[in-house]
C-alpha cells in the first residue's frame, strides 16, 4: 500500500514519469491519429448518425421536461467568453438597451430591426428548463422570451433558408466574435425562444443580456448569448471557418443534441 | 495423482470449434471499443471532474471530486468522496508535466486523446459508442438465432454450483462442477454483463443527451436525474474495467494460447478436467451398441447430478 506524501516527492515524480513513458507510446499514437484528417472525418461520421437517429426517435414538437419553481438552481452558472466590454455595450446596458436593435437579415422576404420593447410586446413564453453544458454540469432556470417562430412569421424566410446564424457581441481574447447556428427543425420547436428574462428578472449581463437563445434540445454552447443579429442562410460554409459556430470551428459537433 | 488418472483430459483434449465468426469479430471490435470508450470517457470527465446526485450540479453538493489544491505553493492532487480526501498527487488531480506539476483529473496516459481536448474525446466516444452498440446488437441477434447464447446464460440452477466452482478455483476441490462449455462463474459474469452492465451503461449514457431527454422524459428520471445518470455512467464504466481485468486475468491463467487461438481461429482444445470417474468409465467401456448405450448414459447423468 503506497503512502502518498502530501508534497510531490522526487520518487513519485519519477514513478509517474516512468509510468507515463511506458504508456506514452500508446498516448502518442492516439494523439497523432486524433489529428489525422482521415481519422477525424471517420470519427465525425458518427455525428450524422446521432442526429438522424435521435431526431427519428423524437416526435416533432415534443417539449423538453419543464420543472417546478422549487427546482430552480440558486445560481445560474455562466460559462464561455466574458461579457462584451465595448463602450457601446456598457453604455447601452446602462440605458436599458434603448440603442440596441435585433437585426434580421439574409434569405427573408422582409428584413427587419426590432427594439427590445418591440420584442417584449410580442407573445411571450415562460419555461423552467434544465441547461446542460458540454462539460457535464447542469443547472435549472426559468426563462421568458419570444418564440423564434414569432420572429420568423414576421420576416418570412424564403424557401432556400435552411439555417439561422446568431451573431453575438461577445468575443474571445483574440477578438473572434461568438456566433452559432441552428437549423429550421430546431428553430420552430415550441420551446426555442429568444429570452430576455431569467428567473423573473431582466436577463443579467453574465447570462447574455439583452437577448439570448434557448434551444432546449441541445447543449449549452448552442445557446448563443449577447445576440445582435439573426441571419437566414442556405448553408454554413461561408461563415466563420465554415463549421457553423464559434465552438464548432474548434472541433465541437454542430449537432449538440448528444 | 489426478494427472495420472486423467491423462487424456489434460494433455491432448479434443479440438472443438468454439467461437463462430460473428462472435470472434464482435469480440475484438468490442474490446477495441471498450478500451477507447473508457479512455475517452475519462477525458470527458476531466472537463468537469465532479459527480452529483439529482438533476442539477450545485457546486457544493458534489459527492465525488478529483481536484487540485495549493499547499504552501505546492500543487496537491486529491480524490474526495463524501468529504473525505485522499492525496493522489502524481496520479490523480496533479500529474508531472514537462514544466512541473500540472493540474489534471485523470493523467494524460490514461485518456484518449492524451492532450486536453473535450471536443476530440467526444468524437472518439460517440463513434465507438455506436460501434460497440452495433457490434453488441449483431452479436446478440446472431447468437440468439444460432442458439449459442443459451450455452452461457446463467440459470437459477447454476446458482447452487457457485460455491463448488469457487472451491475448485481455490484448489479446495479436485473436480469442477462444470457442465457444458461454460462454468457457473463464467455464466454469471457474462450474463450480468449482457443483461445489466451493457444495457445500463448505454441507457445512462443516452440519459445525458438533451435531445433524447426531450424524446423520453423517463430516461433521466429512471436514473434519478441527469446528473445521477452521469454518476452512474461513470461508476458502470469502472464495472466494465473490472470485468475486463477479470476476463484478461482468466485468459492469462487458464491457457493463454489456447484461449487466444479459440478467439481468433475459433478452435479450442478441451482442457476442462472431466470428473475422473466418468473418464475411466468411458475408457473401459467397449464401444457400445447404439441400443445398449442409451440406459448407460442415463445412469451416468444421474450420478453427475447427485454429486
Amino acid at each position: 500500500m503506497p503512502t502518498w506524501n502530501p508534497k510531490l516527492s522526487r520518487r513519485q515524480l519519477l514513478l509517474g514519469a516512468g509510468a507515463s513513458l511506458m504508456l506514452s507510446g500508446c498516448e502518442k499514437f492516439f494523439d497523432s491519429i486524433s489529428q489525422n484528417k482521415q481519422v477525424q472525418s471517420l470519427l465525425e461520421s458518427a455525428e450524422g448518425a446521432s442526429r438522424r437517429a435521435q431526431r427519428l426517435l423524437t416526435r416533432r414538437g415534443k417539449l423538453a421536461q419543464e420543472f417546478s419553481p422549487a427546482d430552480i438552481s440558486p445560481t445560474f452558472r455562466p460559462n464561455g467568453n466574458p461579457p462584451p466590454i465595448t463602450m457601446d455595450y456598457n453604455a447601452d446596458a446602462q440605458s436599458h438597451w434603448t440603442k440596441w436593435r435585433l437585426e434580421v437579415t439574409g434569405l427573408v422576404e422582409q428584413p427587419a430591426r426590432f427594439s427590445l420593447d418591440e420584442i417584449k410586446a410580442m407573445p411571450a413564453r415562460t419555461q423552467i428548463t434544465r441547461h446542460d453544458c458540454v462539460e457535464g454540469w447542469s443547472v435549472i432556470g426559468k426563462w421568458k422570451g419570444v418564440r423564434l417562430e414569432e420572429i420568423m412569421d414576421r420576416v418570412k424566410p424564403n424557401a432556400g433558408a435552411k439555417y439561422i446564424i446568431f451573431r453575438c457581441m461577445d468575443t474571445d481574447s483574440d477578438g473572434n466574435a461568438y456566433y452559432e447556428s441552428i437549423d429550421l427543425v430546431d428553430a420552430v420547436h415550441p420551446q426555442t425562444i429568444l429570452a430576455y428574462e431569467l428567473n423573473d428578472r431582466a436577463l443579467p449581463v453574465d447570462n447574455g443580456a439583452p437577448l439570448r437563445l434557448r434551444v432546449e434540445t441541445q447543449l449549452g454552447y448552442k445557446h448563443a448569448k449577447y445576440i445582435r443579429a439573426l441571419e437566414f442562410v442556405a448553408d454554413l460554409k461561408s461563415i466563420g471557418q465554415g463549421q457553423g459556430g464559434y465552438w464548432e470551428d474548434q472541433g465541437y459537433e454542430w449537432y449538440a443534441g448528444i | 495423482m489426478e494427472k495420472k488418472s486423467t491423462p487424456t483430459a489434460h494433455s491432448k483434449g479434443a479440438l472443438v470449434y468454439r467461437h463462430n465468426r460473428v462472435t470472434r469479430l464482435t469480440h475484438w471490435l468490442s474490446a477495441l471499443a471498450l478500451m477507447i470508450l473508457f479512455m475517452s470517457g475519462l477525458q470527458i470527465f476531466n472537463a468537469h471532474p465532479r459527480l452529483y446526485w439529482g438533476s442539477t450540479s450545485e457546486p457544493e453538493k458534489a459527492f465525488f471530486v478529483i481536484g487540485a489544491a495549493q499547499d504552501d505553493g505546492d500543487a496537491r492532487g486529491f480524490v474526495e468522496l463524501y468529504g473525505r480526501q485522499v492525496d493522489t498527487t502524481g496520479f490523480l488531480g496533479v500529474q508531472p508535466g514537462l514544466f512541473g506539476p500540472m493540474a489534471r483529473a485523470f493523467p494524460s496516459w490514461l485518456t484518449v486523446p492524451g492532450y486536453y481536448s473535450l471536443a476530440a474525446a467526444r468524437r472518439w466516444h460517440f463513434f465507438f459508442g455506436w460501434l460497440l452498440t452495433l457490434s453488441g446488437a449483431l452479436y446478440v441477434i446472431y447468437n440468439l438465432a444460432a442458439g449459442h447464447l443459451r450455452k452461457f446464460f446463467f440459470a437459477p440452477r447454476d446458482l447452487r454450483k457457485i460455491p463448488a466452482m469457487i472451491a475448485y478455483y481455490l484448489h479446495l476441490r479436485k473436480t469442477s462442477p462444470q457442465e457444458g462449455e461454460y462454468n457457473p462463474l463464467q455464466k454469471m459474469a457474462y450474463t450480468s454483463v449482457f443483461v445489466l452492465l451493457a444495457p445500463l451503461v448505454l441507457l445512462s449514457g443516452m440519459a445525458m443527451s438533451p435531445q433524447l431527454d426531450v424524446a423520453f422524459h423517463w430516461l433521466p428520471a429512471a436514473f434519478g436525474g441527469r446528473q445521477s445518470a452521469r454518476a452512474i455512467h461513470f461508476i458502470l464504466a469502472f464495472g466494465f474495467l473490472f470485468f475486463v481485468l477479470g476476463h484478461v486475468f482468466m485468459v492469462l491463467t487458464q491457457g493463454f494460447f489456447n484461449n487466444m487461438r479459440s478467439m481468433t481461429t475459433g478452435w479450442y482444445r478441451e482442457t476442462v478436467p472431466t470428473p475422473a470417474r466418468s473418464i475411466e468409465a468411458r475408457r473401459e467401456e467397449p464401444a457400445p451398441e447404439p441400443a445398449a448405450s442409451a440406459p448407460a448414459q442415463e445412469t451416468d447423468k444421474d450420478a453427475d447430478l447427485e454429486s
